[in-house]
This record gives C-alpha cells, structure tokens and sequence, in this order.
C-alpha cells in the first residue's frame, strides 16, 4: 500500500463519504480514489458491510400497518407524479399551440406591414407623379397662354428632313417646352435624343421614342443662351451627344 | 440479502414498479425503522420518518448509481438524513445529550421480538461500550468525528481510532454470527 494511499486512509473522508457527509468537491475525490485503487475500494466495500452490519443489530420490529401506510403513499405520489406529467403535457400542447398562433399572427402582422407598406410607397409615388404632372400642366398652361411666349418652329436638317417640332420659350416665367410634330424613320438601331446646352453644360433631356402623342410638351431645362438639340444616337442613347450627328437645335435666345 | 434480490429490487424500482418498495420494506423495514428510531428516539417520529424516507427512495429511484453505493448504504444515507432533518424540525435535538447506555442498546423490550434480531442483538454486547458510543455518534447521530469528539470529550485521533477498530471488532461479531447461522443451516 503506497504512502498516497495510506494517508487518504488515514483521514475520515472515506468514513464521511459512507454517510454522505462529504461536500461535492470532497466526493469527487473519494470517487476518484475507489475508482483508481482497488485496496480502498475494498476498505470502502467493508465499511459499507460494516454499516449493514451495525445497523440490522438496531433493527426494530416495525409496527403494523406502517407497509400499508407507506404502500398507500407511494401510489398517491405515484399519482400525482402522473397528474403532474399529465399537466406538463397539457401545458406543453397550450404552450404549443400559443407559440403556433402567436408566430401566425406576428407572420400576418409583418406581412400586412410590409403590403402597408407597398401600399404607402405606391401611394407616394402616384401623388408626386400626380403633383409633377399638375405642375407640369400648369406650367404647359402659363407658358401656351402667356402672351411673351415665344413659338419656335423646328425643323430636322438634311439628315432628318421629317422632322417637326415646335418650341415654346418663355423668358420671363423661364419656362420652355417642345412639343415633337413628327420623327423620321430611322434604322432599328438608332434613335433621336434631346440635349439642352444650359450655362455650357450639355444636359440630357432624353430620347424620343414614339410620338404617339403629337400633343405631349416635353419641359426643357431653361437658361439664359440655352440651346436645345437633337441628335441621331445609337439605340438606347449616349451619354453626350454625337456633334456630327445633329439634325436640330433650338436656340432660346432669339 | 443475496445480490440477486439486490439487482431485482434495483430493476423493479428503475422500472417505476411498486412491487420494489414492498419488497424493499420486506427486507429493509426493521433495520431502517432501526436507524429512523436511533437518530430520533421516538417510534411515532420513526414511523413518520420511515413513510417519508419510502416516498424519497420511491422520488428517487433514478438517481441510484450501484457503482457508487450497495443499495442498502443508500437506503441507510436516504433514511438517515430524513431522520437528522425530522429532529431538526421537531426542534428535540437541543437538549440531548449523547447518553449511550450499553443497556439502552441491547434491551430488547417491546421494540423487536423477531428472533433472528434478538440473536443478533445478543452479540452486540460482545462489542465494547466505548466502540458502541463512536460508532453510534457517528452512523446514527449524524455527527462528524470532530463534533463527536467535543460531544464525547474523546481526542480526535481517539474516535479515529476506536471507529476503525469498533467496525472491524464488529465484522468479527458480525461474521460469527453469520457463520453460526450457516451451520445451524448446514446441520
């Protein structure tokens, strides 16, 4: 038997272990020593016998119906420990069920918020349409009725002979429209874009598509010496205007 | 009792069969209303103390480990403890004094007449007072050996010593008496 284990021995944990009197970290210890040394696994088998034994020398008759008594407890706990699972589970469904319904409701919520949404964007979208769309007609209003406006007529160039535009300038409300007559038939892929030259920038105006609607007014951004073109431009439009390619332009000074 | 009643009660009462209490009240009753009465010294406070250790054990069935205790040293820890909370509760344990009378612990009146425990308890005064006492504080009072030894007035090293020697004095007794029943079987 090695020191290690004499000492271990020697002290009364394993004695206090027997009778459940070690703290956790005390049992860990003797657990490990049981499990590690066979010499204290026996010694701890032996006091064990030894309890056993000094304890039955104590033994007392016990007295009568105390099995019945304990017999009828045991079935009563045995019950309850039922009941109470059965409530576990009950509880369980409800809880369930509310998890179900609550994640169904907060899915709709979160659905209906995001059609809200949608639905409030949408709205904000057609009342600034609506509001661009009125001020442009109110402006296309002013300018065609104010008596300073001016009606430039537009002609395209050898390159575009079919094409008519008029151009309504008003230098006072400096406003200025054009409305396109008609296009000439150009390749599939080509296509008329607009520019306006306002205070040496060039600024797209945008293609012109169809003229579908001869009574549409295009607004043109308006300046002092502004200049307004229309050039021949690869389908889809360019990002600055072919210069050799212009078959108009539009002087606003005039 | 033979290992293999041991393993059957342990499998009844895993598998949450009642049959296991009986029977562990069967074999186990007398000396665990034995220990219940020792700690509270009061058969009507035993009597409680034994249904409310039964409904433990039964409560606890699924945290008995046989490869950390046989299961009548569980069943003695279970029973123990319940007995030490129950005179704690009951508020009697401040003015006892620990009075081991040797006689006290072999005289048998009303509370055991079965004849193999009277056998038994024949024997026990082959073991020495002064043992019965360490062995008694400690197993049944639920004291420490320190506390044991300011109750007793006794030296540490002494209950050290008088609880190795009291338990392997016992074995002997104990072992006697077994041997002698085996023969008496034999014959």
């Amino acid at each position: 038997m090695t020191d290690k284990i004499k000492q271990f021995l020697e002290t009364d944990l394993l004695e206090k272990y027997l009778l459940d009197n070690t703290t956790q970290e005390e049992s860990l210890r003797v657990e490990r020593y049981i499990a590690i040394y066979p010499e204290v696994s026996t010694v701890y088998d032996e006091l064990q016998d030894n309890l056993e034994a000094f304890a039955k020398l104590h033994a007392m008759e016990t007295p009568d119906g105390l099995k019945n008594k304990i017999l009828n407890k045991v079935k009563a706990e045995n019950k309850e420990q039922s009941k109470f699972y059965k409530y576990i589970a009950a509880a369980c469904c409800v809880a369930f069920l509310f998890a179900t319904a609550s994640f169904f409701f907060w899915n709709q919520n979160k659905s209906l918020k995001e059609e809200n949404t949608i639905v409030n964007n949408k709205m904000k979208t057609i009342e600034d349409n609506m509001k661009q769309q009125l001020e442009d007609v109110r402006n296309q209003f002013i300018v065609l009725n104010n008596p300073r406006t001016k009606k430039y007529s537009v002609k395209g160039n050898l390159k575009a002979k079919e094409l008519k535009a008029v151009a309504y300038i008003n230098p006072v409300k400096k406003l200025s429209y054009i409305n396109v007559r008609n296009i000439p038939n150009l390749p599939e892929n080509q296509c008329l874009q607009m520019w306006a030259e306002v205070d040496g920038k060039m600024i797209n105006i945008g293609i012109i598509n169809d003229i579908n609607d001869k009574n549409k007014l295009m607004a043109l951004p308006y300046g002092e010496n502004a200049v307004g073109y229309i050039t021949i431009e690869p389908k889809g439009g360019n990002k600055s205007p072919t210069i050799e390619n212009i078959v108009a332009n539009i002087s606003y000074c005039n | 009792m033979s290992t293999l009643l041991e393993k059957h009660i342990v499998e009844l009462l895993q598998d949450r069969n009642e049959k296991a209490i009986s029977l562990l009240y069967d074999h186990y009753g007398d000396t665990l209303f034995g220990v219940a009465n020792k700690v509270v010294r009061d058969e009507d406070l035993a009597q409680d103390v034994l249904q409310e250790s039964f409904v433990k054990i039964w409560k606890k069935a699924d945290t008995y480990d046989s490869s950390k205790a046989k299961l009548f040293t569980w069943l003695f820890r279970i029973t123990r403890n319940t007995a030490i909370d129950k005179l704690r509760s009951t508020n009697t344990k401040t003015d006892r004094e620990i009075q081991m009378d040797v006689s006290d612990v072999y005289n048998l009146g009303t509370e055991s007449t079965k004849p193999e425990l009277m056998d038994v308890k024949d024997n026990l005064h082959k073991l020495e007072s002064k043992y019965q006492i360490v062995l008694e504080a400690l197993f049944f009072e639920g004291m420490t050996q320190q506390e044991a030894s300011e109750e007793l007035n006794i030296p540490l090293g002494t209950i050290k010593s008088r609880l190795k020697i009291g338990l392997r004095e016992l074995k002997k007794i104990y072992g006697a008496i077994a041997m002698f029943f085996f023969l008496i079987f034999l014959i």
